[in-house]
This record gives C-alpha cells, structure tokens and sequence, in this order.
C-alpha cells in the first residue's frame, strides 16, 4: 500500500486481498495477546508493532474501537452490567 | 365309570362308578360317550382301563414298545389321545363339569401310565425321559398357575388348589411336582377353599412362586405334570388319590363359554393393552401432526407478511446507470431477467465488506450448484466513488465470485441510488495520508428478475441461510413482466 502524501488528489490504493489478510492475521496475534495477558499492553509491544505495519491507519483505529466495542459487548453480556441483566431475567 | 372290554383291568363298572359318584352328573355320560366312541372308531378309539392299584388310563390302543419296559399285566396301554377327546375334555370341564377318574393325555406330548407296583406311578413324556418318583419325597411346587373359574369348581370339588405348571414355554415335565396324598383331599374336599383365587390370571413373564409342600407320606405318590407352556392360557391340576387320577385341563380352544370368558378376558386384557397403545401412539400423532402443520401455516403466514411489507417498502425504484469494473455502461435493465444479489460497499472497507463479499460470493456459489435453479448476479456497489473507480473496482471484486460485477460511478449517482436503495453512507474524517472509513449499512439486497427488490440480508445470515432464502423465493416467483 502507497502512503501518499501528495496532496488531496493522493489516492491510497485499497490493500489487495493478501495484504488484507496479512493485516487480519497481525491484528489476530495482537488480539491473542491482549487477551492472554488481560489487557496488558506492555506485554504486547511487539505485536502491536506487527499490527501497526501490516494495516493501513485508518484501519488499525477502526479496528481499535472495534476491540473496544466487542469487549464492552461481552461484559454486558456476561453482565457486567447489573441492571440490564436483572431485566434480561425478566 | 365304563369298563372297557378288552381292557386288562379287573374293575367293573361298578366299581368305577362307586368311586366317582361324588361327582356331579354329566361326566358318566361323556364318558360313555368315549367309549361309544371308540368302539366306532376302531383302533383310534378310546380304551378307558383301570388297573387294580386304581388308576385309570385313557388312551388309544396302541402298542408303544417304549412303555415295555415297564410292562405288567396291569398296565394300560396308552398312546396318542384322540384331539377331539382332548376337546371334548376340555369343554367339559369348562361347562363346569367335573370329569371322573379320566386320564388326560395331551395330543402327542404326554403319555401317562400308571403302574399299580407299589403305588409308583410313572409318568412318562413321549419327548422325554421318564421320571419316576418314590415316596416319602419332599416335593415343591413348580410353579403356580391360575385357576379360572371353571376350574375352581372343579377344584373345589375335587379339593386341591394345588398344582404343577411350568412357566417357561417349553413342554418338560419338572421333576418335582404337588404330590398330594389321598388324606389331604380328603380334607380338602371338606374344608373351604377361601386361598383358591378366582381368575387369577399369570402373565407368561410372571414369575413362578415356589412353595414348599411337605405332605406326609402316604406312601403314594402321584406325579403331576403341566402340559402347557404358559401359565396364563393353561392350568392342569392334578389330583391324585388312591383310587383317583384326575386331570382337568383348559385349553384356550374350547368352545365354551366359560373358556371364552376367560380367554376373553385374558385375549381383551392382552388386545386392551395393546390397543391401548395403538390408541395412545395414534393420538401422539395426530397430535403432533397437527402441531407441525400450525406450525408450518405460521412460518409460511409470517413469510407472506414479509413479503408484502417489502413490496410496500418498494425499494430501488427508478434507474441507475453505472460504470461496471470493465468501463461499460449499466442501467437497471440489464439486469431484468435474473436474480441479483447487491451490496454496497467500499474497496477501502477493513473487514466488513471483504467478509460480506465472501458470503455473498459463497452464496452465489451454493445456488450455482443446483442446475434446475437459473443464476443469481451479484453485484458490488461501491459508496465511496471518490476513490472507487473502474479500475478500483476491477481490482477489488477479482477476488471474489467470477461473475461479480462492480458499478461505480459519479458522486451524484451513486448518492441517487443510495437514496432509491436507502442505503446509508457517510465517510470518516480524513486522516493525514487522506485515508478514511465509511460507515454504511450492511446489507445484502434481493432483487428478483423484475427488478423488484424482494428480500435483504443482514450481518447474521450465513450464506447457506442466504441461498436458501433465495431458493425459496424462486420458488414461489411468478413472473409479473414479461
């Protein structure tokens, strides 16, 4: 992938199929390791690098909020949330 | 009692009759009639013989070489009973009846002789090995079978509840059997019977009671044998005094009444039950049959209700005309005529849209398979058409389904086609290498040959879900253009 930066005419090419799943494949490792060390992010430096090199920027903060969003998702699940799983009883 | 001529017994008629006038009427004349009988019949005919020591046989003449070894001057004869004598004997006991000192032989199963040595009798199988028993013996029950109502007159009046069946289903005699000696009639006769139940039926399976009966010694002993497999069906009772060898049988065949009552009873026990059952199973089923049949109507009630609320949605009305990821031009009605599968989407897309393009891919893929089924387009529409061109497109969509098409075009188009499809799209903020995310719906879009969108897909569907949707509808599409 071309990181342009010529102006606002640059356009990034999108990653190709393989580049994509080099990405996915980084972001997995990375993933493993949050989950492995709880969250500790100092453990996880290196994939983290890895990550950050595979995907383009904009993917790897969209795929940071994801993170976040499928773990706040999980808690409430699990209920983490109180309230919302006294009414799910219901 | 009838003294048959010929017979190498020395009692005469009266005799016998002295010794069974406590029994009631009807059987002196049945067994006259045996008698009659064999004299007609010839050698098939029936010889009721008493030896001095007091037993009675009845069978056909027959020299059965088997029974020599035993031989003495006072033996009867026996050999294989007539059928209908054993009919007969079995209705008259069951016309409540009672026989007199008749020896009963199952057809071609028993043989019975009695020898007049010292009051042993021997009991002889003619599939099996003779028993003998001696005296003064402890001998326990086999087994205890029921007694029908007939019967139980009978038994009353004979005086013994006691007797010998075999619970297996194999016609063997048990090597030990009630014994009972003639005081202990006696007794019985007199005392009341309250422990003879009545209609006591014994399932097959039941277990036999065993019961220890210690009757002291007479010094005669009779044998009893059961002759019939299952307890339920058949009793024998056995009874034997000095003077007396009695054998009641109830064959399920017989005619009378009381047979058929019991056989009734037992044949509807057996029928209710099984009946039951079938009873039971048939409302189960028509139970649940109706059930999934509700159950159907209301998938497919709910179907239809889908269907008309998307109809009514009326999306992606008017045209588009569009770049395909060859540069050639498209408009809606190119596609008129074949099922196609949309999607929107965008080549910069992180893991949505490959994923969607996939499924939708796989889909396609899945109906491809089945050769009746005409083929679906899919096709890829990109949200992003700043950066999305033709080559983009061309680029993007070669990893997924071969027959994929990619349409891009102007800003304005693809913002009009949005609107028709209510597709919601938005970009993300730039970042500095000008890179952004565009949020849109993720949705999969039906359209079937008329260009009517019918049916959408979300993230949850799988693709077998899809492409099985999509069969449905085909299924049920009529054509509304032509």
């Amino acid at each position: 992938m071309s990181s342009g930066s010529l102006g606002e005419l640059s356009k990034m090419t999108a990653p190709t199929a393989t580049e994509r799943k080099v990405c996915w494949g980084a972001r997995d490792k990375y993933w493993q390791c949050l989950d492995e060390t709880n969250e500790d992010f100092s453990l996880c430096q290196k994939f983290r690098t890895l990550f950050e090199g595979s995907c383009p920027p904009q993917w790897i903060k969209y795929f940071d909020k994801r993170r976040d969003y499928l773990k706040y998702k999980a808690k409430m699940q699990s209920g983490g949330y109180q309230s919302q799983e006294s009414t799910s009883k219901l | 009692m009838i003294a048959e001529k010929g017979s190498q017994g020395t009692g005469n008629g009266d005799n016998w009759i002295r010794n069974v006038d406590w029994l009631e009427g009807g059987s002196v004349d049945w067994l006259q009639e045996l008698s009659e009988e064999r004299g007609n019949a010839g050698d098939r005919g029936l010889q009721l013989v008493r030896s001095p020591s007091g037993f009675i046989s009845v069978g056909q003449q027959e020299t059965d070489s088997a029974l020599g070894h035993r031989a003495d001057q006072n033996i009867s004869p026996v050999g294989r009973p007539d059928v209908k004598m054993y009919q007969r004997l079995a209705s008259c006991i069951l016309q409540d009846q009672h026989l007199g000192s008749i020896q009963f032989l199952k057809q071609m199963a028993f043989q019975m002789k009695a020898l007049s040595n010292g009051g042993d009798v021997v009991l002889r199988n003619v599939r099996s090995k003779t028993n003998w028993i001696s005296s003064g013996t402890e001998w326990h029950l086999q087994a205890r079978s029921a007694i029908t109502k007939c019967n139980y007159k009978a038994l009353k009046h004979l005086g013994t509840n006691l007797f010998s069946c075999s619970c297996s289903k194999r016609v063997l005699p048990s090597k030990r059997s009630t014994i009972l000696p003639a005081q202990i009639i006696g007794n019985l006769v007199n005392s009341s019977l309250k422990s003879v139940p009545l209609l006591t039926i014994h399932k097959a399976t039941s277990q036999c009671m065993r019961e220890q009966l210690q009757l002291p010694g007479v010094g005669k002993f009779l044998r009893t044998h059961s002759l019939f497999n299952s307890c339920h069906l058949a009793q024998r009772v056995m009874s034997a005094t000095p003077g007396n060898l009695i054998l009641l049988t109830h064959r399920p065949f017989s005619k009378s009444s009381a047979d058929k009552s019991l056989r009734g009873s037992a044949g509807r026990q057996q029928m209710t039950l099984r009946s039951k059952f079938l009873v039971t199973f048939l409302f189960g089923a028509v139970a649940l049959g109706s059930w999934f049949y509700v159950h159907l109507e209301k998938k497919q009630q709910k179907k239809l209700r889908r269907q008309e609320q998307l109809k009514k949605l009326a999306l992606g009305q008017g045209d588009f005309n569009l770049l395909d990821h060859t540069g050639r031009p498209r408009t809606k009605s190119d596609f008129f005529g074949q099922w196609v599968l949309l999607y929107f989407g965008f080549t910069h897309c992180p893991d949505i849209c490959p994923d969607e393009m996939e499924k939708m891919s796989n889909a396609v893929h899945i109906l491809d398979k089945d050769r009746t089924l005409p083929s679906v387009q899919p096709i890829f529409i990109t949200v992003d058409p700043e950066r999305d061109g033709v080559d983009e497109m061309g680029k993007y969509i070669k990893d997924f389904h071969t027959r994929m098409i990619g349409l891009t075009g102007t800003t304005e188009q693809i913002s009009e086609l949005g609107k028709a499809y209510r597709v919601y799209y938005s970009a993300g903020p730039k970042d500095e290498d000008n890179d952004y995310i565009v949020d849109h719906t993720i949705i999969i879009y039906l359209l079937n040959p008329d260009g009517l969108f019918i049916d959408y897909y979300n993230r949850s569907k799988s693709d077998q879900e899809i492409a099985e949707s999509i069969r449905g509808h085909m299924k049920t599409y009529v054509q509304l253009f032509s």
